[in-house]
């Protein structure tokens, strides 16, 4: 799906570096790192908001470069952690906003979008939730709908960056559960960000993490917590 | 949900109908249709109650019908743009860029820029740039308050130039232009009409092609690049179509404070959305109503005291943001 090799990540200085990353479909992925340590900026990266300093990342065999900021939202959905909604913002309009690459200049919902966000709804059991305001739900539902709008927007990837920062330990593990039923089931390539090393390695096969020492982003299917906070986490 | 979304645009549209008409017919002249019909597509100056009608009557309820829904949709563009509900052209110092703008060529006293489209056009470059000011502002200064806190402060600065402009012009600029500040809708000739409804219907029409990107505006600037928004692109109309907008009416009409601020959050209130395509409709129609009304009534007292319309909307609309300050930033 996704495949990064030989970057260099950072906004002006370099933060890290990796040598060859490769994310695949249906799969789930925990980016682990300590506060600072540039998973935001990957992030920021991967979805083009800053330049790539050096190195090729390829979406499909096709250079990230050549993907215009519409194309680009058709491959790549990204959920934020936390957003600043306004009132009277409702489930349905919400879920609607991930057909944005799709829809024509006026924003007009076709049949088509309309059956996308039905079939959410569906795989989601959203359906009591559509008329309710997103400001009146709670921590762990509004993320539920931030992930149904990442799933609306139908793409092959998707970015999460700290989905249960601010949920309780259920919800953290039906959040983590969630994704790793949807990569499985609708065949998504999903990454995510967490500082909660347990719930991942319990939950989750394949790591990534920030070496903070070497500078590197590395990949693996097999660590110990020890070893992985020894890595991850500099201990001043 | 649903029936809110059909039922409250064709109430509102019965509203305004019948306060326009009110607002036509309320006064010591009576007339009937034909005396109306002939004002309009039969004048003749000559007729006493049809050069009422003509010169008074109808530019002063179609000037209050696009001064209100024009400042409500501005309202909204700047609430939802800078993802603020107490935004809007005259706190974030819009109006002032307009009435710098036209103070100064006012006071220039050449005729090219006190005709009418000089003045608009002053007004109208005069908000850009104070727009695309605030633009720059807001992009360093995240918090909702600060930014209206500098938008005010934009405004008194402003403001005080125009004094300084004003204590030393000659007494012809300054009377025309200390009129032009009152604020009043009662300043538009016949003849202006066709100008006025022309820019304000290019304005109106390019906030239909913004509905999309303020939709999509609602979840953050970020979120909206993701989705594939081109941020810069839509901040820069959106400035566009309130400076059209808000100059227009600031042009003719002088500052009016508080109608762009308080009828987009009547509107979220009344129509529970953040469909801007309904939004758009309901602005525009709360925004009529709110403002024929405020005249309507003002008419109504003119017998025995004199109201301007500035200080009405004033009124009305600071109790309103106080309330929407206490509910919503606790």
């Amino acid at each position: 799906m996704i495949h990064l090799k030989n970057c260099t990540i950072g906004h002006t200085n370099p933060l890290f570096s990796l040598d060859e990353i490769q994310l695949l479909k249906g799969e789930i992925y925990a980016l682990i790192g300590s506060n600072g340590a540039g998973k935001s900026t990957f992030f920021a990266t991967i979805t083009q908001q800053i330049k790539l300093l050096n190195g090729s990342i390829t979406i499909d065999q096709q250079p990230l470069k050549k993907f215009s900021k519409n194309s680009l939202a058709k491959q790549i959905a990204f959920v934020e952690s936390t957003s600043d909604l306004p009132d009277f913002l409702t489930v349905r309009e919400y879920l609607a906003l991930g057909r944005t690459p799709f829809t024509n200049t006026f924003g007009r919902l076709t049949a088509g979008d309309i059956e996308q966000i039905n079939k959410i709804v569906q795989v989601l059991d959203l359906a009591p939730y559509l008329s309710k305001f997103m400001l009146n739900l709670s921590d762990g539902e509004r993320q539920i709908m931030a992930i149904g709008r990442a799933l609306v927007q139908d793409t092959p990837l998707i970015i999460l960056d700290e989905p249960t920062a601010f949920l309780d330990y259920g919800n953290r593990k039906k959040i983590i559960q969630l994704l790793k039923y949807l990569a499985k089931k609708e065949n998504k390539c999903i990454l995510f960000s967490s500082h909660d090393i347990e719930l991942c390695l319990d939950e989750v096969q394949q790591l990534l993490y920030i070496d903070f020492e070497e500078k590197k982003l590395i990949s693996t299917g097999n660590i110990t917590k020890e070893l992985l906070i020894q890595k991850a986490f500099p201990l001043y | 949900m649903k029936n809110r979304k059909f039922i409250l645009p064709i109430a509102l549209s019965l509203l305004l109908i019948i306060l326009s008409i009110f607002h036509l017919v309320i006064g010591e002249l009576s007339f009937n249709f034909t005396t109306f019909y002939n004002s309009i597509f039969n004048y003749n100056a000559s007729n006493s109650t049809e050069l009422i009608i003509h010169e008074f009557r109808i530019p002063r309820l179609l000037i209050a019908l696009i001064a209100g829904s024009g400042l409500a949709v501005s309202g909204m563009l700047m609430q939802t743009l800078f993802n603020n509900p107490l935004a809007g052209p005259y706190v974030l110092g819009i109006n002032t860029g307009s009435s710098l703008f036209v103070a100064c060529s006012l006071m220039t006293g050449i005729p090219f820029f006190t005709n009418d489209f000089g003045i608009i056009s002053s007004a109208l470059i005069g908000a850009f740039i104070f727009g695309l000011i605030i633009i720059g502002f807001s992009t360093f200064v995240r918090s909702h308050i600060s930014l209206l806190l500098i938008g005010l402060m934009l405004g008194s600065f402003t403001s005080s130039i125009i004094s300084m402009l004003q204590t030393n012009s000659a007494a012809e600029e300054l009377k025309s232009f200390t009129m032009w500040t009152m604020g009043s809708l009662q300043q538009v000739e016949f003849k202006q009409l066709p100008l006025i409804v022309i820019v304000f219907m290019i304005g109106m029409l390019l906030s239909v092609f913004l509905i999309k990107p303020l939709n999509t505006l609602v979840l953050g600037v970020k979120a909206s690049s993701m989705l594939g928004l081109n941020i810069k692109m839509i901040r820069f109309t959106s400035i566009g179509v309130t400076a059209v907008l808000t100059g227009l009416i600031t042009a003719f009409c002088g500052p009016i404070a508080f109608v762009g601020l308080a009828v987009p959050n009547i509107t979220r209130l009344l129509f529970k959305t953040q469909s801007h395509g309904i939004l758009l409709v309901g602005n525009s129609l709360i925004g009529a109503c709110f403002l024929v009304g405020s005249d309507l009534l003002i008419e109504l007292v003119e017998p025995y005291f004199h109201l301007p319309i500035n200080v009405f909307t004033s009124f009305i609309g600071a109790p309103i943001v106080i309330y929407i300050l206490i509910k919503r930033l606790k």
